[in-house]
């Protein structure tokens, strides 16, 4: 499998402090790949690793398949990024940053009045910035990581400061992405419903270290239902039905199913019946998504 | 390296660095306009060469006014860079480390550059029109006018490394305006300060000695600072 960014135990400390330990990134060509942690998690401290603007403290990069020690000018040629808070300079007009990044990386100035569009900045690309708000600034920072046609956009945190049809607006353009301009996306967030909005691959990072990493779907899995029945005798029940070969956890009063099909309730509820135990509640639980977050998150261990 | 220089330039528009650029030289005359409006026959009797005077009593400003400058537009090159960090949107894009540190001391080396013609133009045209009896020497006018910015690269690469590697933008203010005192008390500080080379004064009497310090100390302290520069991490 070739991937387009593929990190290998890659580490940064500062001072005494980790920062990243040992993170394996894998992102693949197409990808919206969501890159979720709590605050302090070491996200922003990777994706810099990730543009050159650190060196790591050990392990590898390669994005296009390249190696970023040797290959960084040929490798930041194609990727696009917006790292934490835009950047831009304030006395200058939209049209002047666009311009000062354009002479530089050598696109054609129509590139500029493209990804203006794209951002819905046209109207006040004659204003200078330092007037702008919290949201054209960051669609400003977006205009600036899209202007070199970028094979990699990396964005940390594009929704902040956005209004909730801001955040619409740059959810709808980078699902597009993709498909329209063959671009991988990777998206850092600390907000899972974000994530789950637009991406199809998720990466979780907490305390610097990579704890889940797959498709989006396979995460759903992990929040599907479970049944709980309270009975009389749990500590009976769950040996009852271990020794049927069934999945079943006890904690307290309650025996958990991991499976919920509704054969499976009936086969389980009609082995308790005739074990003659006293049923007193079936209840189906839903983990949702969030909750499996926090608890990775909170645990530092895969669920 | 040609388009980051246009980019840099595109940066301090509207940040009055050509009016400073124009400013430090028309300062420099013009305190002597003022000198010589109010003294001139005093100023006349002072010596043989009325022109040579001339020069010399602007040439005692020159240095003052080339340290002031560089303190002030190395630490506002940084501050445009740190309002926003752009450092890392700059460090970001496919250039090497080295041309964005070359480009900034290219841009404010030209800017000083610019600001020694227009200071020779300025005090040709001021002792044009007090009409000496001497004829213009040229030579001298041309050493005057530019041994000090050669005089002055070391301090240049000095501040510009502070400027773009400090954290806190008070160090470079501080350093800068150590070296406008030291610049102003040339006099009595020792040869091998670098901030006393400006004013072309040494124990032997010889100011191509400071030009050529200059020069080599200057590209010395570029290289290092550009080194030091290439080798931090970007926040
Ligand atoms: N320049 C630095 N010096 C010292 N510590 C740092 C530095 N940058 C980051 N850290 C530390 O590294 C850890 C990871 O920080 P990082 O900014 O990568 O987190 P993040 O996941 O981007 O968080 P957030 O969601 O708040 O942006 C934090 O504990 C932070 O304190
Ligand atoms: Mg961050």
């Amino acid at each position: 499998m070739e991937y387009i960014v593929k990190t290998s135990n890659l580490s940064k400390h500062f001072g005494k402090e980790v920062a990243v330990e040992g993170l394996n990134m894998n992102i693949k060509k197409g990808d919206i790949y969501g890159f979720l942690g709590p605050n302090g998690a070491g996200k922003t401290t990777t994706i810099r690793m990730l543009l050159g603007l650190m060196k790591p403290a050990s392990g590898s990069i390669h994005i296009f398949g390249q190696d970023i020690k040797q290959h960084r000018k040929n490798i930041l040629a194609r990727v696009g990024s917006l790292v934490e808070n835009p950047s831009y300079y304030p006395h200058l007009t939209a049209y002047e940053n666009l311009e000062a990044l354009r002479k530089i990386i050598g696109v054609p100035k129509k590139r500029i009045y493209e990804v203006v569009e794209t951002v819905r900045l046209t109207e006040v690309a004659d204003k200078k910035v330092k007037g702008f708000s919290l949201g054209m600034k960051q669609r400003l920072g977006i205009a600036m990581s899209l202007l070199n046609q970028p094979q990699l956009l990396i964005l940390d945190e594009p929704m902040n400061g956005l209004d909730p049809s801001g955040i619409i607006e740059i959810r709808e353009l980078i699902k597009r992405l993709p498909e329209e301009f063959g671009i991988t996306v990777l998206v850092s967030s600390h907000l899972l419903s974000e994530i789950d909005q637009m991406a199809t691959t998720v990466g979780i990072v907490t305390k610097g270290k990579m704890i889940f990493q797959d498709s989006i779907e396979a995460m759903r899995t992990l929040a599907g239902h479970t049944i709980s029945i309270q009975v009389n005798h749990a500590e009976q029940a769950w040996r009852l039905l271990l020794a049927k070969g069934m999945k079943v956890e006890h904690e307290n009063d309650f025996i958990t199913l991991q499976e919920s099909s509704n054969e499976m309730v009936a086969e389980t509820v009609r082995l308790l019946v005739q074990a003659n135990l006293s049923i007193y509640r079936v209840e189906e639980e839903k983990r949702s998504l969030e909750d499996i977050f926090l608890s990775m998150t909170r645990e530092d261990s895969a669920v | 390296m040609i388009s980051m220089m246009q980019t840099d330039f595109l940066k301090i528009k509207r940040k009055g660095f050509w009016f400073l650029t124009f400013l430090g030289p028309i300062g420099v005359v013009a305190l002597q306009m003022v000198n010589y409006g109010v003294r001139k026959e005093y100023l006349l009797q002072q010596s043989e060469n009325d022109w040579l005077y001339y020069l010399q009593n602007i040439t005692a400003f020159t240095p003052l006014a080339l340290v002031l400058g560089i303190a002030i537009f190395t630490s506002f090159m940084a501050s445009i860079e740190n309002e926003t960090n752009a450092w890392k949107q700059l460090i970001a894009l496919p250039v090497s480390k080295m041309t964005v540190y070359l480009s900034k001391f290219t841009m404010l080396a030209c800017l000083l550059f610019i600001s020694s013609i227009l200071l020779m133009l300025f005090t040709l045209g001021f002792g044009v029109f007090l009409s000496f009896d001497e004829a213009i020497p040229w030579l001298e006018l041309v050493k005057y006018s530019f041994y000090p910015y050669f005089a002055a690269l070391p301090v240049l690469a000095l501040q510009l490394w502070i400027a773009t590697v400090s954290k806190n933008q008070g160090i470079p203010i501080t350093t800068g305006i150590f070296g406008v005192i030291f610049a102003y008390s040339a006099h009595i500080i020792p040869d091998w300060m670098i901030w006393k080379w400006p004013s072309l004064m040494n124990q032997w009497d010889e100011p191509l000695i400071n030009v050529l310090l200059g020069l080599g100390v200057g590209c010395l302290l570029y290289v290092v600072g550009m080194l030091d520069f290439t080798r931090r991490d970007v926040l």
